[in-house]
């Protein structure tokens, strides 16, 4: 089995927490009375994990001096409030209900998807693509922040845009959609390279739903029973419950082996694509919610090569060590990605796969 | 006379029934009336321990006003040796049967209303089945329930017990720790016999042996007994051969399906295919179901206490809602597009 050897003694933890059921943070809204959302949720015994990390996460001054501030890049991206319940903890938030402003006051997701958004470490006045963007709790988060004079959100499947675009509404009021220029659209994401050129400073290129997480090997899927695999796909959908009785749609089906196998090269497309589009010295986040490095570290490196040789891109990864450490109390991170941080899922914190990796264009 | 006299303040127990015998002859000999009726109530008094006023029932009134009557005391005497006689046969049968004078005294002073006859006829259809004094006396000690049972149903349970394979000595497990063998309604021990035979196809030889291992399987819900059953063929790939090896019937659903799942989910258990196979080896039942929580963790599962609680937890909420959706999924669902 491919990720017995990928990840060794770690995998039967991994894979017991992906076939039972998932834990959830609840991203409170800042469109809505979000004070009172935050109250009501500590009094369920969840606490804010952004916050915590944030401000009791500093590592301590050695030796009595004042610790260097973090490079402006390590800096996460503001005002995101997400909270979740202890480690071990398997106490579920109730549904959310619309505030009396007319939104939802929370958004139940998969915490660790927050954290590519918090790595993207935006800052008021960005413009940001992304990639891939439904179901839309990554697209949400980026509105929370506050930072996005321009939000474009695209997913390549139409019907996925359009819950997309429920989600928005029902989160977002119709001003700061106007004001934030938010645009959804459905196009196939890897042609935005060619349309927009260098435009945006920061790009967020999300390459996650494509509805095949995980590589997995023939015999493997053999011996799981249906509903195992669809629990296994919908995991990384976060909230979207729609693909676990997608039984057509299920990428695992063996039909589907060649689309399987097409997936690492799509991936790079987009990323490619993501890269051009982002001005120089500008970032891009590519996220996955997939386990193999066929699709993570590989993705990356081969795109960044492909760059190199065919466009005379110079791209740079960057250290996620200080980030990861902020995070470690709350998430179970892999030890040994050669780039990039992975969360992986563990019955205490039963969040992720999510992997998430960092790059600055440089030319 | 001061034997008899003692037989009579020692057996302040056997009143009842020598009251009754009493009443008979008293009614069928006549006797007189006041000298009965006083002797009678002296009796009573004086076993009992009781002072004057005291009155034990109606019923002494009512023989003495028969009109004929025999001299109570002489009666009374009379039946008291008549008792003492047959319970020292009792004894004698029981000494002979293998038991000890320290079996023989417990066994009449667990519970001293019983007749020494009824005593003796229990005891001797657990012999007759095989069991050897001392589990006798042991399992009517932990059980004297056992003592008031008609003895021909204790007779035709015994051979129903036979037929199933259950003497011989297979009896002293089964009488230990479930002696309801031998209180509970025939059809209920049919019915998990029915479900082992006819719906699990145990062989009756298999029935035989899960009865001698595993008698809790007779406290069962049959439903539940065979669900069991499947879950051990079907989900886990057990043969009927190893489901009576490893007395897996005892174990608790809760805590198979707790330990199973976490396996397979951990991917260390797999369902066997068609031709039996795994791509690795199954863990052996022992080390999964016989072994402490503790060393199922180390040496089995190789997972922590803390993962296996919050799995448990979570597990036993997937229970509760698949029972609830299956509990709301009463009519078909109509085909959708």
């Amino acid at each position: 089995m491919t990720y017995s050897v990928q990840f060794g003694d770690l995998w039967p933890s991994i894979r017991v927490s992906l076939l039972s059921e998932q834990k959830y943070g609840a991203l409170v809204n800042n469109f809505a009375a979000w004070d009172r959302v935050s109250a009501e949720l500590e009094q369920l015994s969840a606490r804010d994990f952004v916050n915590e990390a944030i401000f009791h996460g500093e590592p301590e001054p050695k030796n009595g001096q004042t610790a260097a501030p973090p490079p402006a890049s390590w800096a996460c991206s503001p005002n995101l409030r997400c909270f979740t319940f202890a480690r071990g903890d398997v106490s579920r938030f109730p549904p959310a209900r619309l505030g009396s402003l007319g939104v939802m006051d929370y958004y139940l997701m998969d915490a660790a998807s927050l954290l590519p958004v918090l790595a993207l470490g935006l800052q008021p006045g960005d413009t940001v693509l992304d990639l891939c963007a439904a179901p839309g709790g990554k697209t949400l988060a980026l509105l929370q922040t506050g930072c996005c004079r321009n939000l474009a959100a695209n997913d390549l499947s139409t019907s996925r845009a359009g819950r997309l675009q429920k989600v928005l509404h029902s989160y977002v009021p119709q001003d700061v959609r106007d004001r934030n220029r938010v645009r959804v659209t459905s196009w196939d994401g890897r042609k935005w390279g060619e349309l927009e050129g260098d435009i945006y400073d920061r790009v967020f290129s999300l390459v996650a739903e494509i509805q095949a997480v995980w590589i997995l090997t023939e015999s493997w899927l053999y011996h799981l029973s249906a509903r195992e695999v669809w629990v296994l796909v919908d995991v990384p959908c976060t909230t979207d419950r729609h693909s676990l009785h997608e039984e057509e749609n299920n990428i695992f089906k063996r039909s589907r082996k060649k689309e399987r196998q097409m997936l690492p090269m799509l991936q790079m497309q987009l990323l490619a694509a993501g890269l051009l589009a982002t001005k120089p010295g500008g970032h891009v986040v590519y996220s996955t919610c997939s386990l193999s490095h066929l699709q993570n570290e590989y993705v990356v490196q081969g795109t960044i090569e492909l760059l190199a040789n065919q466009y005379d891109i110079k791209v740079h990864v960057e250290d996620l060590t200080h980030f990861r450490k902020l995070f470690m109390d709350t998430f179970s991170f892999f030890p040994s990605c050669q780039v990039g941080e992975l969360v992986i899922p563990n019955l205490m914190a039963n969040f992720g796969p999510m992997y998430f990796c960092k790059m600055c264009r440089m030319t | 006379m001061a034997a008899l006299g003692r037989q009579v303040l020692d057996g302040h127990r056997l009143i009842p029934l020598t009251w009754s015998l009493i009443a008979r002859q008293t009614t069928r000999l006549g006797g007189q009336k006041r000298t009965t009726a006083f002797l009678l109530r002296k009796l009573t008094m004086v076993s009992s321990g009781g002072g004057l006023g005291e009155s034990p029932s109606v019923e002494p009134q009512k023989y003495v006003q028969e009109p004929e009557h025999r001299t109570g005391l002489t009666q009374c005497l009379l039946e008291k040796q008549r008792t003492a006689v047959e319970r020292e046969k009792v004894v004698s049968s029981l000494l002979d049967m293998g038991f000890s004078d320290v079996h023989v005294n417990e066994l009449l002073s667990i519970q001293p209303g019983t007749h020494p006859q009824q005593l003796l006829d229990i005891i001797s259809e657990l012999i007759l089945l095989g069991l050897n004094p001392e589990p006798v006396c042991v399992a009517l000690k932990k059980s004297p329930q056992l003592l008031k049972l008609p003895v021909m149903h204790m007779k035709k349970r015994s051979s129903y017990l036979r037929k199933l394979g259950l003497g011989e000595g297979k009896l002293k497990r089964v009488l230990y720790s479930c002696p309801e063998i031998f209180t509970m309604r025939q059809r209920d021990i049919e019915s998990i016999v029915g479900v082992l035979k006819e719906k699990c196809l145990f062989t009756v030889k298999q029935v035989t042996e899960i009865l001698h291992r595993c008698p809790c399987v007779l406290r069962e819900d049959p439903g539940e007994l065979e669900y069991k059953f499947q879950y051990a063929y079907f989900r886990m790939g057990i043969k009927h051969v190893d489901v009576v090896k490893t007395d897996f019937l005892q174990y608790s659903m809760t805590k198979t399906k707790e330990r199973h799942v976490f396996l397979e989910r951990l991917g260390r258990y797999q369902t066997p295919d068609k031709k039996g196979q795994t791509l690795v080896p199954n863990p052996l039942l022992r080390d999964i179901l016989r072994v402490s929580e503790a060393e199922f963790l180390a040496k089995t599962a190789c997972s922590s206490a803390e993962e296996f609680g919050v799995f448990k937890e979570l597990l036993a909420r997937e229970e509760e809602e698949s029972e609830g959706r299956m509990a709301d999924a009463g009519s078909p669902e109509e085909a959708g597009p």
